[in-house]
Formats: structure tokens, C-alpha cells, sequence
């Protein structure tokens, strides 16, 4: 290189000429990475647009199916063509209601006592252990539901069998818990220490520091929490689908009754069917993806509001 | 002094950050193998201006440069080779920081980017840069060590030994000093006079007995504007502007 | 003074029960697992196919028949025979000189009888109702080339594991490159602006969409329209996407990480971007980014939903990456397949402490990853 240098160093305008080779090369890498940054965009609108695509199509055309029929529907038989999806909203609703009126209570408190109250020895138990709760897969969870929930609510439940929404709103509540604690935890941490020592000084006891102090300054972040906590208990799948019961029909009308919310819906029929029942399966998959987006966006709304503050 | 020769010639330069105009037709010859002290309170530009000597300023968004700088006569806002120009004009910044790897890897960084792979021309580079930084008798047995692991003031001889490894005609130094204690200070203010046999050098710095006691010229910057540009002597001893005079004097800044 | 006090107390007494109801749950989860499931962990649990599979093989005589005082050994082929608690016969051993590693099948392929695998017949002779000592004299008594019903025994999970690591592999072939590569165009080359808003837009709601959604559409498209079949791609396919929020968002996390000044100075050296990016981005930004590898692999255990409707319920090694020989089952959806249609909890349960292992292994590698990184910064 020594040699390179000076040499170029005699005549300082041609070394200054652009490299034309090398500029293009870094154009083109740019261009790659900006590609493989593209991916994320074009997947998020080919699934919208073909599950939309194959969710509409039983409701247009020749021999179309009412979408007022499915929409409000009751039944899903689809040996006699009659495809109703209103029971299962209800009954995505109800659960996903339930476990978020349980769940985020118990899930703040524990993240409360994670930043605020515990000890450090008791931190390193508690918060591996929700680490761990948040990594266990759904299958096993249901496995659990079905395994212990379902016998417990079968001894108590005046109806014949332990299937129900109140064994869905069980292992619902259980599997969003993680996610509340730890987005919960991380806001409370990030809450300035100079709101407690303020309210520590003005004769507020620890408690009411936290209560009074803490956690509103951590609002917008443990609304964000529960909103991540319904879109998970909306979507959840395979769990459910053990110990939901899966009626063909009705509205729950307590919670010892069955319940088929949408994604088990989807899962449970989908490897089987064809043609109009598969459509439907989508549809009921595009009803699913508007709860879903209704609470991306809330989400978003909510963390980029709070990144304004 | 008389047969000096400039090596950067700066004409009417504007920089703007969106909508505020942080320098206002800067207009300044540089000499080649002089110290050339940048001074003046905090944002006045001086350390905005080094950065468009290099074009540093290219990494920061909406920065929009009007007016001309000449190096060697070649237009470095123009259609030319950033990457060059940038291996010609190195820098020197004002946090000691090495990357996270040895010594020896640090220094090599430059060269092995510039496409040198041979080990004993790496090596010897390496030595050489060490050396002229006055820091190779302290870290010679350590070479493989992480280059974060010694003191502050050896962690900024070491970055302008990375400097120097590249060949550079000009060096850029960003208050090198300003995260240091006295003595490792001092160690490099004699690195900057002994390296200015070689090298060009344009330093930015807070402090004014630095700028007295190492450059040969000063330039004082005010609000983005150059309030007076001359020889050392002359701008500590007698500057010729009020404001100048009440910079130097420690009425303000 | 006294009820506030008392409001203290009972708030404090939440906060603790919260807790305590948290490891309350997990306790218990661990505790069923393991009760159910353990007895079912066992060397042939972890080593055998899942099927049992029955081959005809030939095999030559080695010796010539002589009693033995060896219960149950057999001269002419230099092996050894038992009988298990279902009182089936099965070799217990199998001799140096045997013929057995050397077996054809009736194919002509050679096959390799191993010890345990299960013997029935020998030419048209049924074994299974012979004691040890009469099978062994039948065995002896055989023609010099002679057949052998061979059956390998099922019950392990040996499919589900092999399954489940291709598609872990092929899902981080496709994602990782793509999610690393997002990562860095996002934080160090992307310019604020409407293109940036919706990469991040869609990443968001990619990170949002359950994954039974996924599984719509990967059945749609890459089983059915590219005509995959469910098949490990298909899986590995769809997994991809909904990997890519994490790997992307982790590794992005760890790019922030890093000084501007390394950046600065790399430019201020004469690199270029792309070498500044290759020699100071990557190698600062590595523990994060296997902390974002680990992550993914953690969400690919875990994951069902998606994967049942790409790459099926099949419980086989894959051979191939499309078509019916590519489609697998994972461990999760055996769990739930054998919890749900055939109701073998205890089966299910020893699965799933083998999920939980993984689960706990891979959260401790990425704890000592991310702390042995923040030593490392610190210095």
C-alpha cells in the first residue's frame, strides 16, 4: 500500500476520480439487503391478499353463500351447506375477555412484584421461571388443560362433560401470563426512580407509591401488554382446540358450555377439506385476521403514542 | 514561513442541518505540514467544519454543504472518490475508541481494508504506525490484547496509530484530548508537534493553552461564522477583534 | 392511619399471592408433565423409529447346529434369543460370526438385523408360539439359507427429533440470512422516510398475525399452489415468515448496541460501508444475533399450529424436502396428535418433557450468551 499511495499521490486529481466498480458493487449489496428487508412487506400482503382472496369467494359469484348467513349464523355443518361463524366469534370473545379480566390482574401484581417488591433471591426464581412459562409450547399447555383442567371442571360442572369455555378461559389466562409479566416488568422498570422517591418523600407509604405512583407513570406500557395479551389469546390455536369441546353449534351460554372459537375452527377442519368448506375455512380465517388487525393497530397507535412522550 | 503552500483552500462554505445554517461563508487557506487549531465555544461550528473537511458530515442526515473546498486543488465536494479522500484526511475523535479487538488488529484495520493481506508487510506497518504514535514501547509485548483493555490516553495513541496506519496526508483531530488526564493530554500535544513533520494537522480543541502551545495557526469560530484566522502568536497576543480578544481572555465560552 | 394500613397489607397480600399463583401454575404444569411422563423416558423412547417395521430378510448358517448350554443361543446363526414380557421372541444378541449385519432382504438390499429387533418366523415356520428352546431347535433345524420375518420395534421418537431438526435448520437457512440481512439494511442504511415506515409496519403486524394464519397460508400456497404437498419446505417455508419479526427486531437490537463511533471511525479509515458493516458491524453484532437464532429456534420447537397444515402429521424421517416422502410430524404435533385422536397422555407427556429440555436448554444458552456479551462490553 505504501507504494500504492505515493504513487497516486502525484497526481491528486486522478486519485480522486470516483471508483466507479466499487461504487457499484455497494449499490448492489444495498439494493440486497433492502430486498431481503422487502420480504417482511410482501408477506404481510400476499397473506392478506390470498386469504382474503380464498376467504371471499363462497360469498360472490353463482350460487353464493350469504354472507349475513355466515356472518350470523349459529351452525357449522358443512355436510348440509350451512356455514354460520357468529357462535364462534362469540365464544373468541368470551375467552379472550375472560383471561384478560384473570390474567392481567395477576400478571401486573407479578410483575409488580418482580420490579418493585422481591428480593433479588426470590427475583431469580420468579423470573426464570416466567421465562420459562413464556417458551412452553401450546401443544403442551393444552396437554395440560385436557390432562387436569378438563378433569377438575368434569367434577364440578353441571354439564356432562369438562370441555368448556371455562377450561379455554383457564389455560388462556395461564399462557398470556408471561406476556403481561415481562412487558409489564420491563415499563415498571423503566418508570424514572425519581417518581418514587418523590412520592416516598411526601409520606406515601411503599405500597401506595406503587399503586399511586408506579404503575400509572407505567400505563401506556402495560395497556400495550394486554393488548398483546388479547391478540395472543385470540390466536391461540392448538391448545384451545384440546379442550374447547367443538360444538357443531350454539351460543355458549355459561361457561360449562362447549365453545369452538374461530382458530379452532380453522385447524380442526382444515387438513380434510375442499372446495366451499375450505373457502369457508378461510372466511372464517379473514374474520380472524380483522380481530387481529384491529389490535396490531391499536398496538401500534399505543407504542408509537407513548414514543412520542 | 514563506514558501507555504496551502493544502486545503476553503471558498464561500455554507452547511446547513435541515433548516438551520451551522456555518456561514467560511473562507480559509490550510497550510500542508502546519498545526491548525480550531477554537470557540461550545456549537460554533469548529467541530461541524472539521467533519466537512473529510466529509464526515455525509453520515448525517439532511445535511445539506454549499461553497467549495479544494484539496491539492481537487474539489472534494465534486464528483470524487469519498472513500479516498477519507484515507488522505484521517480523523481522530474525541472519545478514545478502538474497536473491540487487539491492538494489532486495530492498527491493521486501515491497511487490511485497503487490501493488504501480507503478514510482514502488516506487521511492519503496525510496528511503524506503533511507533510514530509513541506507543509501541507500551504496548509492544501486548499486541494481542484487547486494545480496550489499557488506560484512556494509550487507548488515543493507539487510535491515531490506526490513523497513520492508512498513510494519511492530512490528520483530523476532534478535541483528542478532552476525555483525558493531564499527562496522557501532554503525551499527545508532543505526539501532535513531532507528527507534524509528515503530516497536516487540524485540530479541534476547548482548550486555549493547547491551541497556544502546539499550532501554528488558530481559528476562532463563533456562531458558525470564522471571527479571525492567523498566525498562533498573533491571535493569543494581539487579536485584532473584540470578541476574539474577549474568547481568549476568558470573558465568555 | 390504621386502615390505610390495612389497605397496604391487603394490596401487599395480592401482589404476593400473584406471584406466588404464577410459580403456583408453572409448578404444577412441570409437576403433571413429569408424573405422567417420565416412566415412559427410556433408551428405546429416545433411539427407536415410531413405527414398528416388519421385513423379510435371508440369511446363511455360520456353523453347523450343535447344543449349546447357553439358554437361548443359536449356534447355526451365532445369536442369542429371549423372550419379552408380551412373550414375544427377540434377539437379545447377536455373535461375531453371525450372519445377521450381513442379511439380504427380499428386494435384494442388504439389511442389518440388529439386537431387540423382534423374530416371528423362520422360512414358513411361526415362531410365536414356541418357547425359547423349541424356536431355537426350529431355527437349527432350517436349510442352510434360510428366511427370517424380522420386526424392528416402534415407540421412539426418533422421526419427531430428526423431523424437527431439519426443519429447524431449514427454517433458519431461509430466515436467517433474510432477517439478518433486513436487520442491517433497517439500522444502517435505511433513510427515514415512508419505505422505512412500512418495512416497520409490516414487521409489526407480521410479529401480530397468529399462526394458524401462517398455516392458511402456507397451505394455499406453498402445499398447494407450488404443489410442496405438506412437506418439510412447506413448513420450513412458512416458519420463515413468521420467524423473520423476531430475528429481525433481536438483531436489530444488538445493532443499535453498537458505538456510532465504531462506525465513524471504520468510514474515517477509508472503509467502505459495506467493509465496515462485514468487519466491525457483524462480528459486534454476533451475540446478538445467535441470542436471534436461538430465539427462532425456541419458536420452531414450540410451534403447531403453522406446521400442521404444512408439513402434516406423518410420524417419518423425511427423505426428501417436497412430496410424501418430506412430510413430518415435530414433536408438538405428535404431542397433540397423540393427546387428541388417541388419547395416550402418558405418551404425550414424555414427549413433552423432551420439549421442556429443549425449551430450558435453549433459554440458558441464550442467558449465557447475552451475559458473557455484556462482560465483554464492559471492559
Amino acid at each position: 500500500m505504501t507504494n500504492n499511495i505515493k504513487e497516486e499521490n502525484n497526481n491528486s486529481s486522478i486519485m480522486m476520480k470516483p471508483n466507479k466498480t466499487r461504487d457499484i458493487i455497494e449499490k448492489i449489496v444495498e439494493t440486497i439487503f433492502f430486498l431481503c428487508a422487502m420480504v417482511s412487506v410482501v408477506s404481510v400482503i400476499a397473506i392478506i391478499v390470498f386469504v382474503f382472496y380464498k376467504g371471499v369467494a363462497p360469498f360472490v359469484g353463482n350460487n353464493a353463500y350469504s354472507f349475513f348467513d355466515f356472518i350470523s349464523g349459529v351452525k357449522w355443518d358443512p355436510n348440509h351447506n350451512e356455514y354460520g361463524v357468529f357462535y364462534m366469534i362469540v365464544a373468541s370473545i368470551l375467552a379472550t375477555i375472560g383471561a384478560i379480566i384473570i390474567g392481567v390482574p395477576i400478571g401486573l401484581l407479578t410483575a409488580v412484584f418482580i420490579a418493585e417488591i422481591a428480593p433479588k433471591s426470590l427475583v431469580n426464581i420468579v423470573k426464570p421461571g416466567v421465562e420459562l412459562l413464556a417458551g412452553i409450547p401450546s401443544v403442551i399447555y393444552g396437554a395440560f388443560g385436557l390432562g387436569v383442567i378438563v378433569p377438575l371442571i368434569n367434577k364440578i360442572s353441571p354439564e356432562p362433560q369438562g370441555q368448556s369455555l371455562l377450561a379455554v378461559i383457564c389455560v388462556l389466562t395461564i399462557m398470556i401470563l408471561p406476556t403481561i409479566i415481562s412487558l409489564s416488568e420491563a415499563t415498571l422498570k423503566a418508570v424514572p426512580n425519581s417518581y418514587r422517591e418523590a412520592s416516598l418523600g411526601l409520606g406515601a407509604s411503599k405500597t401506595q407509591t406503587i399503586f399511586r405512583a408506579v404503575i400509572p407513570a407505567a400505563k401506556s406500557g402495560i395497556l400495550s401488554a394486554t393488548v398483546l395479551g388479547i391478540g395472543r389469546a385470540i390466536g391461540e390455536t392448538m391448545a384451545v382446540m384440546m379442550i374447547a369441546g367443538n360444538p357443531i353449534g350454539g351460543i355458549p351460554m355459561s361457561i360449562w358450555d362447549k365453545v369452538r372459537p374461530l382458530t379452532t375452527n380453522i385447524a380442526m377442519e382444515m387438513s380434510y377439506a375442499s372446495g366451499r368448506h375450505q373457502e369457508m375455512l378461510f372466511a372464517t380465517g379473514v374474520i380472524l385476521f380483522a380481530f387481529i388487525m384491529i389490535v396490531n393497530i391499536t398496538l401500534i397507535k399505543i407504542t408509537s403514542k407513548a414514543g412520542e412522550k | 514561513m514563506s514558501n507555504e503552500v496551502s493544502k486545503f483552500s476553503v471558498q464561500e462554505l455554507d452547511l446547513y442541518y435541515s433548516n438551520f445554517q451551522a456555518l456561514k461563508k467560511i473562507n480559509m487557506e490550510i497550510q500542508e505540514k502546519e498545526i491548525t487549531a480550531f477554537i470557540g465555544p461550545s456549537g460554533c461550528g469548529k467541530s461541524t467544519f472539521l467533519k466537512t473537511i473529510n466529509r464526515m458530515n455525509d453520515l448525517v442526515e439532511g445535511v445539506k454543504v454549499d461553497g467549495k473546498i479544494y484539496l491539492d486543488g481537487v474539489d472534494i465536494y465534486k464528483d470524487i472518490d469519498v472513500i479516498k479522500l477519507r484515507s488522505r484526511v484521517g480523523m481522530v475523535f474525541q472519545q478514545p475508541n478502538p474497536f473491540p479487538m487487539s491492538i494489532y488488529d486495530n492498527v491493521a484495520y486501515g491497511p487490511r481494508i485497503h487490501g493488504i493481506k501480507k503478514k510482514s508487510v502488516l506487521d511492519e506497518i503496525v510496528e511503524k504506525s506503533l511507533r510514530q504514535a509513541a506507543i509501541w514501547d507500551e504496548v509492544k509485548d501486548k499486541l494481542k490484547k484487547s486494545a480496550r483493555a489499557v488506560s484512556g490516553g494509550q487507548q488515543q495513541r493507539i487510535c491515531i496509530a490506526r490513523t497513520l496506519a492508512v498513510e494519511p496526508e492530512v490528520i483530523l483531530m476532534d478535541e483528542p484530548t478532552s476525555a483525558l488526564d493531564p499527562i496522557s493530554t501532554l503525551k499527545i500535544e508532543d505526539l501532535a508537534v513531532e507528527l507534524k513533520e509528515q503530516y497536516t494537522i487540524i485540530i479541534v480543541t476547548h482548550n486555549m493553552q493547547q491551541a497556544s502551545r502546539i499550532s501554528d495557526k488558530t481559528a476562532f469560530f463563533l456562531t458558525g461564522e470564522v471571527i479571525e484566522y492567523g498566525k498562533t502568536e498573533q491571535i493569543f497576543n494581539t487579536p485584532k477583534n473584540k470578541k476574539t480578544e474577549d474568547y481568549i481572555t476568558g470573558r465568555f465560552g | 392511619m390504621n386502615s390505610r394500613k390495612l389497605k397496604d397489607s391487603i394490596l401487599q397480600g395480592l401482589i404476593y399471592f400473584s406471584a406466588a399463583f404464577t410459580i403456583f401454575i408453572l409448578t404444577v404444569i412441570i409437576g403433571f408433565i413429569l408424573y405422567k411422563g417420565v416412566p415412559g423416558i427410556n433408551l428405546h423412547f429416545l433411539t427407536r423409529q415410531w413405527e414398528e417395521k416388519t421385513t423379510f430378510v435371508r440369511v446363511d448358517k455360520v456353523a453347523e447346529p450343535k447344543d449349546s448350554d447357553k439358554e437361548g443361543y443359536v449356534s447355526s446363526l451365532d445369536i442369542t434369543l429371549k423372550k419379552d414380557k408380551e412373550g414375544n421372541l427377540y434377539i437379545s444378541k447377536i455373535g461375531s460370526d453371525s450372519s445377521l449385519d450381513s442379511a439380504v432382504d427380499m428386494l435384494g438390499q442388504s439389511f442389518k438385523v440388529k439386537s431387540d429387533d423382534k423374530l416371528s418366523k423362520v422360512d414358513s415356520n411361526d415362531l410365536s408360539e414356541l418357547s425359547v428352546a423349541d424356536a431355537v431347535k426350529m431355527i437349527n433345524q432350517s436349510q442352510d439359507n434360510m428366511r427370517l420375518k424380522i420386526t424392528r420395534p416402534g415407540g421412539g421418537i426418533v422421526p419427531m427429533l430428526v423431523s424437527t431438526i431439519y426443519i429447524i435448520l431449514l427454517s433458519l437457512v431461509i430466515a436467517a440470512p433474510i432477517g439478518i440481512l433486513s436487520a442491517i439494511y433497517l439500522n444502517e442504511y435505511a433513510k427515514p422516510g415512508k419505505i422505512l415506515n412500512a418495512i416497520r409496519f409490516a414487521i409489526q403486524n407480521l410479529a401480530g398475525i397468529p399462526s394458524i394464519i401462517y398455516g392458511l397460508f402456507g397451505m394455499l400456497i406453498f402445499v398447494q399452489y407450488f404443489g410442496m404437498g405438506y412437506s418439510i419446505l412447506a413448513g420450513a417455508l412458512t416458519l420463515s415468515i413468521i420467524l423473520l419479526p423476531t430475528i429481525i427486531s433481536t438483531t436489530e437490537e444488538a445493532l443499535k448496541a453498537i458505538p456510532q463511533t465504531y462506525r465513524e471511525s471504520s468510514l474515517g479509515l477509508g472503509a467502505t460501508k459495506l467493509q465496515t458493516n462485514y468487519k466491525i458491524i457483524l462480528p459486534n453484532a454476533l451475540p446478538g444475533i445467535l441470542v436471534a437464532i436461538i430465539l427462532s429456534i425456541g419458536r420452531i420447537v414450540g410451534e403447531s399450529a403453522a406446521l400442521m397444515l404444512t408439513a402434516g402429521t406423518v410420524a417419518q424421517i423425511p427423505t426428501a424436502i417436497t412430496g410424501n416422502e418430506a412430510g413430518a410430524a415435530t414433536l408438538t404435533i405428535k404431542l397433540y396428535m397423540l393427546m387428541k385422536e388417541e388419547g395416550d397422555i402418558a405418551t404425550a407427556c414424555s414427549i413433552a418433557i423432551i420439549l421442556l429440555a429443549l425449551i430450558i436448554v435453549l433459554n440458558i444458552t441464550s442467558k449465557v450468551i447475552t451475559r458473557r456479551f455484556l462482560k465483554k462490553q464492559g471492559i
